[in-house]
């Protein structure tokens, strides 16, 4: 029985969990999929824009720069800035308005310097040998790399020529290094961005704030892809163990990749945050599940186990209820069988009355003290055969088998006859008999009116006995209450101040051929028989006893 | 005590010695059958007056005795007398024109006075019969005068 009842338990446990836990967890997986894509993309859509704003703003301080060139070379004309009053006065304006020039030098064709406004000794250097000039002279206007040249201080120069009376004229400025590598590394998102510019040899144009100098190379830039026009982005583990999310844009200006970087850990700190709340939802979920699933399986089980408990109950009783009535029908026939012989032997006993007189009457008569002892077996003969007679009629009562004639009792006028039947009996022993009925409704139950007539008088019977036992009868009192503890059942109670019930009889009271009565008083029947019709009835006959208090017996009974 | 012919029908022989010795002593003419049929053949023979019998008995039971008994012969009263006491048995008995219905072990008194009711009620009914018989064929003095003139 056990094992069934773990196997159903970890049957129900096992549904009751998965039912509920699959689709939950189908659902926070969709859930986490869509909600972790969403956060990604705008994350990364936040970074391409990001890096498209500061190409642009790099780009136009390029082109800024190199049309102030342009400007100052039309302005002043390339053979006025030969004088050095003019440079100088050039310079100024040019750092008037931006001061992101270091100095300013004019070129002729052959790569001579001719003039230079700045704090280096560069006049008359020649430059013909270097890569800038060359760039300058084939493509009228350039931006350089990094580089060292005569100051060998890392430096780039924008350079544009000007042509005139057939003369090629080179005007170049140098961008203080500084200034653009603040301009680049400005940008600030969170606490590991930052953004610095490579040329396409992977060379450092700026400096990068987590490690990086000037003219450097870049380990991490041979993996990096290439898109001409496009923001490239990418997830690198650096050799430190970090990972890094990259975002990459050629500049239009100048061929240099700006790359902006951040630690993918607090790129993505949402949805490291979304991802652990979600595990929490998850387990917390489950566990509440898993709970519910507990007590609920629990509940369950106990309530198969009371509802196997009572019918197993209700088998046994039926079971005993058969066995009744078989021995009820057995002892029938045997009370029918003992009958005979007892009318037999009643018979002898009155012929034997009448040889006695016979012989007395004749001169032969028995001597006085014998007749007396002939007389009293006689009449003890007759005691002990009305005794055994009562016993076979109750037995017969007891196991009949007849149908009862049902009819509705209105109890309020049905209890007061019954109690007049006992009045006398009650009077001669000083009992009263209180009556304690409902007030505003009259009580009706469906049954077979001599039948609840006989248990009613045999518990009134009873309580008198009880009484006379206990206090020699005096102030007895016996109570019979009707209530109506519900729409649908009546209850008549009848309680005694009487001996009591030993509590070890009272499992026993019910049971057929149970007596405390003295030898010969009492049949043991009366309330087995009373037990009987009042389940017939459809009710149900309890009783409660404190030794030496009194004893009460409640009846319920449906309501009609 | 010309209708005191009483027969005792009972399976057990002791309860027919020993009732007809008693009731014999209270002034009873008796009979005895040992069960239903030979009841019926003795009733056929002789006289009889009022019938104790028991119910259970081998062969034919009391109850369907009793009513061949009411049927055949509706004067005779039939006391019913059986050690199987139901309410029920006792109403069938009784529907069935039973005079009384006693219990064993019954006293002999009790039983002879059941019987003298059962016989005073015979002689009762027989009376009536009788006055309404002699009613009947006797012819009022008016009668005799018309049938003489004419």
């Amino acid at each position: 029985m056990l094992k069934t009842y773990s196997k159903i338990k970890k049957y129900i446990l096992a549904s009751m969990i998965l039912a509920p836990f699959l689709p939950f967890i189908i659902v926070l997986g969709i859930g986490f999929y869509y909600f972790t894509s969403s956060i990604e993309n705008s994350t990364l859509a936040g970074l391409k824009q990001t890096v498209s704003d500061h190409r642009q703003m790099i780009d136009t301080f390029l082109q800024e720069r190199k049309s102030d060139l342009i400007f100052i070379s039309k302005a002043y004309g390339p053979e006025t800035l030969l004088k050095q009053a003019s440079i100088q006065k050039a310079y100024n304006d040019l750092n008037s308005k931006s001061r992101a020039f270091v100095d300013l030098g004019v070129f002729d064709e052959n790569g001579i310097h001719r003039s230079y406004s700045g704090p280096y000794q560069l006049t008359l250097k020649n430059y013909e040998n270097e890569f800038w000039f060359k760039q300058v002279m084939k493509k009228g206007t350039y931006i350089s790399d990094i580089f060292l040249g005569y100051r060998q201080v890392p430096h780039f120069v924008i350079a544009v020529t000007s042509r005139v009376n057939s003369h090629v004229w080179i005007i170049r400025a140098t961008i203080d290094t500084k200034q653009f590598s603040d301009l680049v590394e400005k940008v600030q998102f969170g606490r590991t961005g930052e953004a610095y510019i490579l040329n396409t040899s992977g060379i450092f144009q700026t400096t990068r704030r987590s490690g990086g100098n000037l003219m450097e190379t870049d380990s991490e830039f041979t993996q990096f892809p290439y898109s001409d026009n496009g923001i490239m982005h990418f997830i690198e583990n650096i050799k430190t163990g970090k990972k890094f999310l990259y975002t990459s844009t050629f500049l239009t200006e100048k061929d240099w990749l700006l790359v902006v970087r951040q630690e993918t850990a607090e790129v993505f700190r949402q949805l490291h945050t979304a991802s652990y709340l979600i595990i929490l939802i998850s387990l917390s979920g489950g566990a509440v599940i898993f709970s519910i699933a507990i007590v609920l399986t629990n509940r369950i089980i106990n309530r198969i186990r009371q509802i196997d408990n009572k019918n197993e109950l209700i088998t046994q009783q039926l079971i005993h209820a058969t066995r009744l009535s078989e021995l009820g029908e057995m002892a029938a026939g045997f009370a029918h069988e003992i009958n005979n012989p007892l009318q037999i032997i009643k018979n002898e006993q009155s012929l034997l009355l009448l040889m006695i007189e016979e012989i007395n009457k004749s001169s032969s008569a028995i001597q006085p003290q014998t007749n007396k002892e002939i007389n009293d077996s006689l009449e003890q003969i007759a005691i002990q055969i009305s005794r055994a007679a009562k016993i076979t009629q109750a037995i017969l009562k007891f196991g009949r088998k007849e149908k009862p004639s049902m009819s509705q009792i209105e109890l309020q006028s049905f209890i007061p006859e019954i109690i007049n039947m006992v009045k006398g009996k009650a009077t001669v022993n000083d009992i009263s008999i209180l009556k304690y009925f409902p007030e505003n409704a009259a009580p009706i139950v469906c049954g077979d009116p001599s039948q609840l007539q006989q248990v009613l008088l045999n518990l009134l019977n009873n309580a008198i006995d009880a009484i006379c036992e206990a206090n020699d009868s005096t102030g007895g009192v016996i109570k019979i209450e009707i209530a109506l503890p519900d729409t649908s059942t009546v209850e008549i109670s009848v309680s005694d101040n009487g001996i009591g019930i030993n509590p070890d009889n009272i499992e026993k009271i019910f049971a057929p051929f149970f007596t405390t009565k003295p030898m010969g008083q009492g049949t043991g029947l009366g309330l087995s028989v009373c037990y009987g019709i009042i389940k017939n009835m459809g009710g149900e006959m309890t009783v409660s006893s404190n030794k030496n208090d009194g004893t009460e017996f409640k009846i319920q009974l449906p309501a009609a | 005590m010309e209708h005191n012919h009483i027969l005792i029908v009972d399976d057990e022989e002791r309860v027919l010695s020993t009732s007809s010795k008693l009731l014999s002593q209270k002034g009873f003419q008796v009979s005895t059958a040992s069960n239903a049929k030979e009841a019926l053949a003795l009733i056929g023979q002789k006289a009889i007056h009022v019938v104790v019998m028991d119910i259970k008995m081998p062969g034919m039971d009391g109850i369907e005795a009793l009513k061949i008994i009411k049927q055949q012969y509706p004067l005779i009263e039939v006391i019913m007398l059986t050690g199987h006491a139901t309410v029920e048995t006792a109403i069938e008995g009784l529907q069935s024109g039973a005079f009384d219905f006693l219990i064993k072990p019954a006293d002999i008194d009790e039983l002879a006075q059941a019987i003298s009711r059962a016989s005073e009620k015979r002689d009762q009914i027989e009376t009536k019969i009788r006055m309404a018989q002699t009613k009947h064929y006797m012819k009022s003095p008016r009668e005799i005068i018309k049938s003489t003139s004419s």
